[in-house]
């Protein structure tokens, strides 16, 4: 998507700096100080509508192309991952400021934003994009990572498979690999000796990162689950934040 | 032709594009698009949230203000009160806390709900 969606973009800001900066706008400005008001009003409004996102629209994101923010749900995700083979920007891995006490190699977890930041050096972290559970089943706690698996088996908790007819099959485990739903890693976490049950881990379904669509875990892309898990150790801290979601017992 | 008609009659002119661009200028500002937001910026949700960073900010700084241990306080929820400054509720043992900060990460108030 990259170059074409950037070169379009750039036009589009060339142009508009071009108008901003025209003697046409600044005469009027200058004359006509009620036309530069009014001006100013048709402006504002369609920048008041970019800004504010619509209650109920879970999650939103921008399009380089309308420049318009864009309501992201399960179909949009899907169709954007078939169109581009990656996420939408926002949810790649990169490495951003981060202002923390927090050790070099904590983990936290932004659930409502739908980010996973790694703690790095001089107040940076990497922030991968993560999809969450669902409404219902989002926890908040202080945990930690108990043990690192790649291309862990999956065995679905009693309660999924009694809710959830295509695990049945897999009650007593489903071998590591890529139609695997942990993905090529997971991280369990557990609080002291005790295992949470909650993992972050990877999935064969990459267009679900940015929406809250899990029974609890954390998933990202099999990419960035491998990239994390090789900076991460067993015992570093976790916290997970989730506004309105239940406390993990404990915390 | 004297100075002073001169002077109106440019003006008169002036005054007419003046009128004219006003007339397109609202054209041009309503279908030009806003800057796109930094990459890290391209994604959102109706919650506005405080970023992660400045609600464990509050977490640390109530965690020196009662005493008990960080890990202990974990930030429950968050809004945005003003342009520059977020509310974030902690829970600190079961106590409830609320903490003010800004979008530089100053710390504004800590107080117990």
């Amino acid at each position: 998507m990259g170059k074409q969606m950037k070169r379009s973009s750039t036009m589009r800001q060339t142009a508009y700096l071009a108008a901003d900066r025209g003697w046409l706008k600044q005469a009027a400005i200058r004359r006509h100080a009620g036309t530069a008001a009014i001006a100013a009003l048709l402006l504002a409004a369609p920048l008041a509508l970019a800004t504010a996102a619509p209650p109920g629209a879970a999650t939103q994101v921008f399009d380089p192309i309308t420049h318009k923010w864009v309501d992201y749900d399960r179909k949009k995700a899907l169709k954007y991952y078939a169109a581009h083979k990656e996420v939408p920007e926002a949810f790649r891995m990169q490495m951003v400021k981060f202002r923390t006490a927090e050790v070099p190699g904590t983990i936290i977890i932004d659930g409502n934003q739908h980010f996973l930041y790694l703690v790095q050096p001089n107040q940076m972290a990497m922030r991968y994009g993560i999809g969450v559970g669902r409404e219902g089943f989002g926890w908040a706690g202080i945990v930690r990572v108990g043990r690192i698996s790649e291309w862990p088996t999956w065995t679905p908790p009693a309660e999924m498979v009694a809710r959830d007819p295509k695990a049945a099959p897999f009650a007593s485990g489903m071998p590591g690999g890529p139609d695997n739903p942990l993905g090529a890693r997971a991280l369990y976490l557990y609080e002291g000796d005790h295992d949470t049950i909650y993992r972050i881990h990877g999935t064969p379904e990459p267009w679900t990162i940015g929406l809250d669509v899990s029974s609890g875990c954390i998933r990202m892309n099999n990419k960035d689950i491998i990239d994390l898990a090789s900076r991460v150790n067993v015992g570093a801290k976790v916290i997970v934040l989730m506004q309105g979601a239940a406390l993990y017992k404990g915390v | 032709m004297s100075r002073t008609e001169i002077f109106a009659g440019r003006g008169h002119r002036l005054a007419v594009g003046a009128v004219l661009l006003g007339a397109i200028f609202p054209v041009a500002c309503v279908s030009a698009p806003p800057p796109p937001p930094p990459p890290e910026q391209m994604s959102r949700t109706a919650a506005k949230t405080a970023p992660a960073d400045l609600q464990l900010l509050c977490a640390n700084a109530a965690a020196k203000a009662s005493g008990l241990k960080a890990d202990k306080i974990l930030p429950v929820s968050s809004n945005l009160i003003d342009s520059k400054t977020f509310q974030v509720d902690l829970d600190a043992g079961g106590k409830k806390t609320s903490c003010l900060v800004d979008a530089d990460g100053n710390i504004k108030s800590v107080q117990p709900l």
